[in-house]
């Protein structure tokens, strides 16, 4: 009777070890991000995001187990390309691009070449997708971001508006696509391009403060351009009613690192903090990044999320239907709908996502409430309100 | 207008001056053993995060990170000098390309440790605002500038009247020669080193009280630093804090009548032009004449 067990018992081991893997089928995927160099702090947010992603997906299901291989970027485009000819070479079903279009552009444009499919969610330039690139998918853009300033403006109908803008691709597209749209529905904007190697912002302020005499200074650079522009704005006390900015400005970790500097002050976002997700992905995604890397969920993090969960759908519909390697991924892309912590993904013919916009949230003594549209408001906004 | 250009030129010697204390480590070292330290960005940079470490952990006022901070740089300092004395031929040429090497592992070495965070100072008492007339400035910016100027007259005073300070000179004058007066060159370049890593400590303690720092910050300061040098031209510490003081009113004039988005660009003029017209820089030229 023992020796009857034991060998069922044998028999019954065997059988699951040489089925688990056919159960789960392992599909290798790849990924570039600017984990060192400039774009670090944005890089290490999506590289968050992205295993946070693959680590829900592979639990929620038995049947495909996503592995992913990151390669650093250093926040250079010859390397963003070096390192999706080697993902490819290695074998990799498709690309998770990195951060900032100058290097999601060339990077993408060998992922084309090569045939893989390419998605990002760090890079808003409105020339990626016009270069006719199939294989090219992205979760937000340049449209997303203008539509909610222009929002908030419309609300708020300041009498002037001077943009503060970073030379860098993103945040000087943004701004040269404000100042046309802003300029359409009526409002005097100035537009003062900087050099990224500025460090001293009070020339630019008072020039704000003397000759535009704006009501709102709006900021479309990154982090270390927003703290020195609102500590020259708070030493040069121009008569401005608000403070506004573009990505990663109203986030919680802003508030946690510049208290002072950041009260009032107005960014795009697409959740309030404390972190209120009403979704159940969003639910799961905050408590696996919590236990992951124990913090709250953040704006970057929640982009890598996003798109590497609707890859990851895509490859297990295209594995299903058995297209995985005869190209049937690009036609799994192609028929994304879903919603998400970020509102509904599909993709357009050129590969980007028409319903992405985002919400105007403001820092009000460490919590951040969306103040902007109306509609999805979960605060009334402080106006005028400054952080002196 | 003139309130404008008022504002620039005083926000312009302000950042001047912080230029100066980047730039005299880089022009020590350049006038004393024709060595550019291409890792120079790197330690004001590793001084800097000094700071914040000591404001994070105790609250205390980051100028009070400058003993850590020089302790730091300087362990530092001697270990790229023990590095490039073990260079043998080429000297010059293959102590940029180490340089080079280490600021990348420092550069890597502070995104490990520090993260890739942006931080600056949060004391309200350097950055509130303080007003001359009608210009402004913060605290921190106005406490830079003094020390930038006490700094460059210990530095002056410690190369003319300190024996080190005078076999550094005459190092960079003709090292044979100096080696025949019985001066141990490697002692003196390595006391050169030093001393840059004290310039470098006091520069990156600054540099977090008036502005952010970030991991990749390293190389742009080293350029910042080379231009000031080439400006003043080699073996001037007053002709680099006025060369500073030059690039720095440039580009805030810059700001004001045309473009922040030509500033780096007119300041890169400026100094093509005086490499062009100057090649021994604008204060460089009696000193090698003589």
């Amino acid at each position: 009777m023992i020796r009857r067990t034991f060998l069922l018992s044998t028999l019954l081991a065997t059988s699951l070890a040489v089925a688990a893997p056919a159960l789960a089928e392992e599909i290798a995927i790849g990924a570039h991000m600017p984990l060192t160099g400039s774009l670090a702090r944005s890089g290490q947010a999506f590289n968050e995001g992205m295993q946070v992603a693959i680590k829900v997906f592979n639990e929620s299901q038995s049947k495909h187990k996503i592995k992913v291989t990151v390669i650093d970027d250093e926040s250079q485009p010859a390397k963003a390309v070096t390192a999706v000819e080697k993902l490819n070479s290695d074998g990799a079903a498709a690309i998770i691009g990195g951060y900032g279009s100058n290097i999601v552009g060339p990077a993408s444009d060998t992922s084309n070449r090569l045939g893989k499919v390419y998605i990002t969610g760090g890079a808003v330039s409105d020339e990626l997708v016009a270069r006719g690139n199939t294989h090219f998918f992205r979760i937000n853009n340049n449209a997303g971001y203008q539509r909610g300033v222009e929002g908030l403006m419309q609300e708020l109908k300041p009498n002037g508006i001077s943009i503060v803008a970073s030379t860098r691709e993103a945040p000087a597209l943004l701004a040269k696509g404000l100042e046309e749209s802003l300029t359409k529905l009526g409002f005097k904007v100035t537009l003062h391009p900087f050099d990224p190697a500025i460090t001293d912002f009070k020339p630019i302020i008072n020039k704000v403060k003397l000759q535009d005499k704006s009501e709102i200074i709006f900021m479309s650079a990154y982090e270390n351009d927003y703290v020195g522009i609102i500590r020259a704005a708070k030493v040069l006390k121009p008569q401005v009613k608000a403070i506004v900015g573009a990505w990663s400005l109203a986030t919680p970790k802003m508030y946690s690192d510049f208290p002072d500097l950041m009260q009032n002050v107005i960014g795009t976002t697409f959740l309030p903090f404390p972190v209120e997700v009403k979704d159940e992905e969003g639910k799961k995604f905050a408590a696996v990044y919590k236990e992951m890397f124990g913090k709250e969920i953040e704006y970057a993090s929640t982009l890598a999320f996003v798109e590497t969960m609707v890859l990851s759908e895509a490859l297990a519909r295209a594995a299903d239907a058995g297209t995985l390697k005869s190209g049937g991924l690009l036609a799994e892309m192609k028929k994304t709908d879903r919603p998400s912590p970020l509102g509904r993904i599909t993709f357009n013919a050129v590969g980007d996502n028409p319903n992405f916009a985002l919400s105007m949230g403001q820092h009000r003594d460490g919590k951040i409430p969306l103040v902007s549209p109306a509609a999805s408001a979960t605060g009334k906004i402080a106006y005028p309100a400054l952080p002196w | 207008m003139f309130e404008l250009l008022q504002q620039s030129l005083f926000s312009g010697l302000l950042v001047g001056s912080v230029y100066a204390l980047v730039a005299l480590g880089i022009a020590l070292t350049f006038g004393a053993m024709k060595i550019i330290n291409l890792a120079h960005g790197e330690l004001v940079l590793l001084a800097a995060y000094m700071a914040y470490v000591i404001e994070s952990r105790t609250g205390w006022n980051p100028y009070a990170a400058i003993p850590l901070a020089f302790a730091v740089t300087a362990l530092v300092s001697i270990a790229i000098y023990l590095l490039i004395e073990r260079i043998r031929e080429h000297r010059e040429l293959n102590s940029l390309i180490l340089t080079f090497a280490i600021g990348v592992i420092l550069t890597n070495a502070i995104l490990l440790v520090f993260a890739s965070d942006v931080r600056s100072t949060n004391s309200p008492l350097l950055q509130d605002a303080v007003s001359l007339g009608s210009v402004y400035a913060m605290n921190s910016e106005l406490l830079a500038f003094v020390v930038s100027l006490l700094v460059m007259a210990g530095l002056w005073w410690w190369l003319r009247n300190s024996w080190y300070g005078r076999a550094v000179r005459a190092v960079s004058s003709n090292r044979d020669a100096s080696m025949l007066m019985g001066i141990d060159p490697r002692r003196v370049e390595l006391a050169a080193f030093i001393v840059a890593g004290i310039l470098a400590s006091v520069a990156g303690v600054a540099l977090y009280t008036m502005s952010v720092v970030q991991p990749a910050l390293g190389p742009a300061l080293t350029v910042k630093a080379f231009v000031v040098t080439v400006l003043a031209g080699v073996g001037s510490i007053p002709g680099v804090f006025c060369a500073a003081l030059l690039l720095g009113v440039t580009e805030a004039m810059t700001v004001t009548l045309a473009s922040s988005a030509l500033q780096e660009l007119v300041g890169m003029v400026l100094f093509l032009l005086v490499l062009f017209f100057m090649p021994n820089g604008l204060f460089g030229a009696r000193a090698r004449r003589g």
